[in-house]
């Protein structure tokens, strides 16, 4: 066993080394143009080390959808479609974000109070307050 | 037990009118911080008195589904051709039961329109609307502690009656008071969002937060398919460097070297100490074959500090060979 770990560990090393290398090189493209979004990110003061973590942020928010039940042949378009910004954000704080459902899961002392602040105007829960 | 129970004389007499007390001031107090927008006078006066976007088509939300519902309707009216049934699976998230803000975004750019966030203003939703825009606003119809967050389209307004006009839930056209739009909708810190084809921009948009939905949507969809974005960011802001500059990169994507080149030469002229337009100036007339013109733009680029500096040192170094 031992001797196995001996010949798995360097390669291990080596497969995470590489792995990690494509994101750390893509800032600066040798001799091409600067593109319009590492510009406007440039402009924001943003670090290569906060786009290295927005790339990371990515992997995150896959993993989450898919606990969350998204159906995995869907996730990927899904992460693709999210800006740098907005992905980080997903990974941060997915489960607490407010998720538009509109059901009311509250208890029934909540309804009463809720019916009070829909007749003055200040809620809209049951329609048939207006 | 006994014990416990004789240290409690009855003190609990009069704890049901100060309970009643407590809940009228609790509620008056929520009154008070409810009132009705008040619009300012150049707002008012610039809008149309009544807007009813009146070829917006209407799709009821089933279960949880107001987000898919809500994006159905306002990308159908913006030309593309999508359902509910296409739009579930790519923003309804089944263990949130529900569709979280920065994918209704993402959904927009999938679909290959531009979602632009818009300032959380009264003024600013009606102006949108007023442009013909249909807006799609998040609110919280609940109270804080027990949210019930929900999507609706924003259609049209009444300014003499004070009423919103909204595709909601299951109810087209509903009319709901300013009121009572804007207590819900402030619970939301007034999020709200138009999504429009490449080419036109929202009527209230500044410029940076017409960049930044821009340069998002073509990190997703390319260059080319933001180009006519960017023509009309350049044509609406033209002292805006920045917005040139991302012209000119569309430009050159899309194989017009001439148009980026005259597109980057004006990202420069905006703003000289604007080191990746003249990088990229530079690059574009070497490819144009105008050789003393990019070592030119070169050497403006090489003597501006910063994060470019050492990558257009190294393009001068090479055309200077």
């Amino acid at each position: 066993m031992k001797k196995l770990y001996h010949y798995l560990s360097p390669l291990l090393i080596l497969a995470l080394m590489l792995g990690s290398l494509p994101v750390v090189a893509a800032p600066a493209p040798a001799g091409g143009m600067i593109t319009t979004q590492e510009a406007l990110a440039a402009e924001r003061s943003q670090s290569d080390r906060e786009r290295i973590h927005a790339v990371l942020a990515r992997d995150d928010v896959r993993e989450q959808l898919v606990a969350q039940g998204v159906d995995p042949a869907e996730v990927e378009a899904r992460v693709a479609a999210l800006s740098d910004a907005e992905a980080a954000q997903m990974a941060e704080r997915l489960d607490q974000m407010p998720a538009g459902a509109s059901v009311v899961g509250a208890l029934f002392a909540v309804f009463v109070i809720l019916l009070v602040t829909d007749i003055l105007g200040l809620t809209n829960v049951y329609p048939f307050t207006r | 037990m006994i014990d416990c129970l004789s240290g409690q004389p009855t003190s609990n007499r009069n704890a049901r009118p100060a309970g009643v007390l407590a809940l009228v001031l609790l509620l008056l107090l929520l009154a008070g911080c409810a009132t009705t927008p008040r619009l300012d006078d150049a707002t008012r006066s610039a809008i149309a008195p009544r807007v009813l976007i009146d070829d917006m088509p209407f799709h009821g939300q089933r279960d949880y589904q107001c987000g898919p519902a809500s994006l159905t309707m306002v990308l159908q009216h913006d030309g593309v051709a999508t359902d509910v049934d296409t739009l579930i699976p790519q923003v309804f998230t089944p263990g949130r039961e529900g569709s979280v803000q920065p994918e209704m975004l993402a959904t927009v750019r999938r679909n290959g329109r531009i979602p632009f966030v818009i300032e959380g203003r009264f003024e600013t939703l009606l102006s949108e609307l007023d442009a013909g825009h249909p807006v799609v606003v998040m609110q919280n119809l609940s109270l804080p502690a027990w949210p019930l967050w929900h999507y609706a389209v924003a259609i049209g307004y009444d300014l003499q009656e004070e009423t919103l006009i909204l595709h909601s839930g299951m109810e087209a056209g509903r009319k709901e008071s300013f009121k009572r739009f804007d207590a819900t909708w402030a619970r939301s810190d007034r999020w709200a969002f138009v999504a429009l084809p490449p080419g036109e921009l929202p009527a209230t948009i500044g410029a940076e937060a017409a960049l930044q939905a821009i340069g998002d949507f073509e990190g997703v969809q390319g260059s080319e398919a933001a180009l006519p974005a960017w023509e009309a960011l350049a044509a609406r802001y033209p002292h805006n460097a920045m917005a040139h500059f991302g012209l000119g990169n569309a430009r050159h994507a899309a194989g017009d070297l001439e148009g980026a080149i005259s597109a980057f030469g004006n990202a420069a002229a905006a703003n000289e100490s604007l080191a990746p337009a003249w990088l990229n100036l530079g690059l574009a007339l070497e490819a144009a074959g105008r050789r003393a013109e990019a070592l030119e733009a070169l050497t403006r680029a090489a003597a501006l500090p910063g994060r470019w500096q050492s990558h257009s040192r190294e393009a001068l170094e090479r055309l200077s060979e």
